[in-house]
């Protein structure tokens, strides 16, 4: 977007009709009682956001931080879709909310993952579909509604990248769309700042025929394992599961406690124990003493049978 | 390229309190959103009863951490007994000053006790100009966050134990609003007679 | 689009780095050995600027094995990263500083304990049990995390290793290709294939 707008070189967001020397013109025609003339905020939307908003972080003056930081994740596996997402909002460096919902429950066998703006328009059309058509409207439908709704704003400045996530007759189904238009099909998605360390733990534990039980837990590992590495994603992690019958919310879980205690007794799938690192390798360490014959210290060696170059000048007798 | 005075992240924040105070620092070390390590004490030991706490360029911070090893040591032999807090603070400025066109990116706090084991503290920008404060001083990406808390927590004339709970509830609460602090936290108490360090259980996320 | 990794284990540090050298959008080069032996239990891996890495990697090198000959011991992990760190901060405020990302791998005689330093351009030092450098740091950090034990034997440290690497097969999105894999231990650095 920003290639194409630095081709005008204007920034003035008044309307190219507004004369500074004849403003006040105007105005005194409107209070004289000649038709009021409107200021109006320009008619492209698009640059008048960029000025006060950050809209791709370029923006360093920009009053308006849009929250761009999150980790969302959803994978496909045989018993249906795992949903799971961080819950911290933050504007520049501060964290502005810790409890944002950032899985938006369409209907009750739909499910919208939300990494940037919100995407709630979605709602309407699927009750609509429902109406129209008797039935319930299949995943990849409703993906491409929301793809065709932000498609018509696309140059904009809106910021989002969302998982649609069902169950509908041809299975459990997952979509990937986003504000440059983009729609794609998939298993495994994972979207914001801290997506490439979700999908560090993602890839390494997935494979089709997860038991319930441990696609749960892969969920909330990886995104933990994003919360602590990428400081934009955090606070708490809410775990979602999609069914045939529907989808069902698991829990929420504070990041803290998963690092320290992990996600509490009796959860299937948990082994115990906190998920942090120096938790689970409290105790361990990679000292290993030297055995009988070996090198224990850096003299010696190469240099070992070497006269050291100070004692061979004597100085002259006196 | 954000501002590089917040690349690494990291705070700091020391309290006065009743013949004692209490310096207290956070424990990461990022490269903007990744952070790299979990485990950097930003609180360095200057003598037995003076602290110094640096936030800000983590290269800068090592940097200055030699230089003032160099000078204190200097110090040392040259007037054969220890720095005084007071005296430390204003060689940080001069050491800081140096630099004015082309300054370190740190923000220092000094926390200690002097002789006659009064408490002090003081703050200095990156260029020296020094703050002694009467009851806190704070430093680091979390500072308008430290500044709240700290308002809100410090009395005058707090015992050890007390200082100790209220600058580990300030250092927290500061923590759970930054993005770019946290991941641990270190705090040490200075009394007359020792020095309590603790390492506070925080969010690592 | 370099990647270095760096492990700590059971007595032992291995550093990997890829081997590619390339100018703008080509591969030069496949099996380019970015890294530099620096003394018997220490090696380093570097990426960054192209010509500031070679200088100041061959330089680092250098200094390194002439302090070796002038004290007839080998200068130990910590104080080598100390001075390392110290050169690095040195050159920031000139006209012309090194923009060099290390990693520090070696082994401690003294103690017995593997060390790890991770060095940035900026001169930032940190002690770690595991590192990457590079777009690799953001898929592998996270594997790292969710795997990684300090007491673990060789042959878990390369299984982890290989983990990281096909992470980043599966992920990123350019192909990195083979790595160079070198381990520290107490009888001191040698090559190992994948």
């Amino acid at each position: 977007m920003n290639s194409i707008l630095s081709r005008f070189s204007s920034t003035n967001a008044l309307p190219a009709n507004f004369d500074n020397e004849g403003g006040r013109q105007d105005f005194q025609d409107s209070i004289n009682g000649a038709p009021a003339q409107f200021d109006l905020p320009g008619t492209e939307p698009a640059r008048f956001l960029s000025q006060y908003t950050d809209v791709d972080s370029s923006n360093p003056a920009a009053r308006i931080k849009l929250q761009h930081g999150t980790t969302t994740l959803a994978f496909r596996y045989k018993g249906g879709i795992i949903v799971c997402v961080d819950s911290r909002a933050t504007a520049g460096s501060y964290i502005a909310s810790g409890t944002v919902k950032k899985v938006i429950e369409i209907n009750p066998y739909l499910l919208g993952t939300m990494a940037g703006g919100a995407a709630d328009c979605q709602y309407w059309e699927c009750r609509l579909h429902e109406l129209r058509n008797k039935e319930r409207i299949s995943v990849a439908a409703a993906s491409k509604y929301l793809s065709n709704i932000v498609y018509s704003y696309k140059g904009m400045g809106l910021s989002m990248g969302t998982m649609i996530c069902g169950w509908d007759k041809t299975g459990p189904a997952l979509f990937y769309v986003d504000s440059d238009g983009t729609r794609l099909k998939g298993d495994v998605f994972s979207v914001g700042s801290g997506s490439t360390f979700a999908y560090g733990v993602l890839d390494q534990g997935y494979h089709w025929d997860l038991t319930d039980a441990e696609a749960q837990e892969l969920g909330r590992r990886s995104i933990y394992a994003a919360t602590h590495r990428d400081a934009y994603s955090g606070n708490t992690i809410n775990l979602y599961h999609v069914k045939e019958e529907g989808w069902e919310f698991i829990a929420n879980y504070d990041a803290m406690n998963l690092h320290y205690d992990g996600p509490g007794d009796n959860v299937p799938g948990a082994p115990g124990g906190g998920y942090g690192w120096d938790v689970r390798t409290q105790g361990l360490s990679s000292k290993l003493e030297a055995t009988e014959g070996q090198q224990t210290s850096g003299q010696g060696g190469r240099f070992a049978d070497e006269q050291p170059l100070t004692a061979s000048v004597q100085p002259p007798q006196a | 390229m954000s501002d590089i005075t917040t690349l690494n992240g990291g705070s700091c924040i020391a309290f006065k309190g009743k013949n004692c105070v209490a310096i207290a620092c956070d424990l990461r070390l990022g490269n903007q959103a990744l952070t790299v390590a979990c485990n950097r004490d930003k609180v360095f030991k200057i003598t037995d009863k003076t602290y110094l706490g640096m936030t800000g360029l983590a290269s800068d911070v090592d940097t200055l951490r030699s230089a003032f090893r160099y000078r204190l040591n200097m110090y040392r032999m040259k007037e054969e007994r220890e720095i005084e807090p007071e005296t430390f603070a204003h060689l940080v400025s001069s050491t800081l000053y140096e630099k004015r066109f082309g300054p370190y990116f740190i923000e220092p706090i000094i926390a200690g006790l002097n002789s006659n084991n009064e408490p002090f503290i003081a703050a200095a920008d990156l260029i020296g100009c020094l703050n002694f404060a009467k009851d806190f001083v704070v430093t680091g990406t979390a500072s308008d966050k430290l500044f709240g808390m700290a308002e809100g927590l410090w009395e005058p004339d707090l015992g050890p134990e007390e200082l100790f709970e209220s600058i580990s509830q300030a250092l927290l609460g500061a923590l759970e609003r930054d993005a770019l602090s946290g991941w641990g936290a270190i705090v040490r108490v200075i009394t007359p007679d020792k020095v309590i360090e603790r390492t506070l259980q925080s969010r690592q996320d | 689009m370099e990647c270095s990794f760096g492990i700590t284990g059971k007595g032992y540090t291995i550093i990997a780095s890829d081997s590619n050298a390339a100018r703008s959008i080509v591969k030069m080069k496949t099996d380019e050995d970015k890294q530099k032996v620096l003394s018997d239990h220490l090696v380093m891996t570097y990426s960054g600027e192209s010509g500031d890495t070679l200088q100041f990697s061959e330089y680092i090198e250098r200094n390194l094995r002439l302090y070796g000959i002038r004290n007839h011991v080998e200068l130990r992990p910590r104080a080598a990263a100390s001075w390392i760190r110290a050169q690095i901060a040195d050159s920031l405020r000139t006209r012309n500083a090194y923009q060099v990302n290390l990693l520090l791998g070696g082994f401690d005689l003294p103690t017995s304990e593997p060390a790890l330093y991770w060095v940035d351009y900026l001169g930032t030092l940190a002690t770690v049990p595991f590192a990457a450098h590079g777009y690799g740091a953001f898929f592998a950090l996270s594997t790292l995390d969710r795997y990684h034990r300090p007491d673990m034997s060789l042959e878990e440290g390369l299984d982890l290793l290989r983990r990281c690497i096909n992470e980043l097969k599966t992920r990123f999105i350019v192909d990195l290709g083979t790595f160079k894999v070198r381990v520290v231990d107490r009888e001191g650095v040698r090559e190992v294939k994948l």
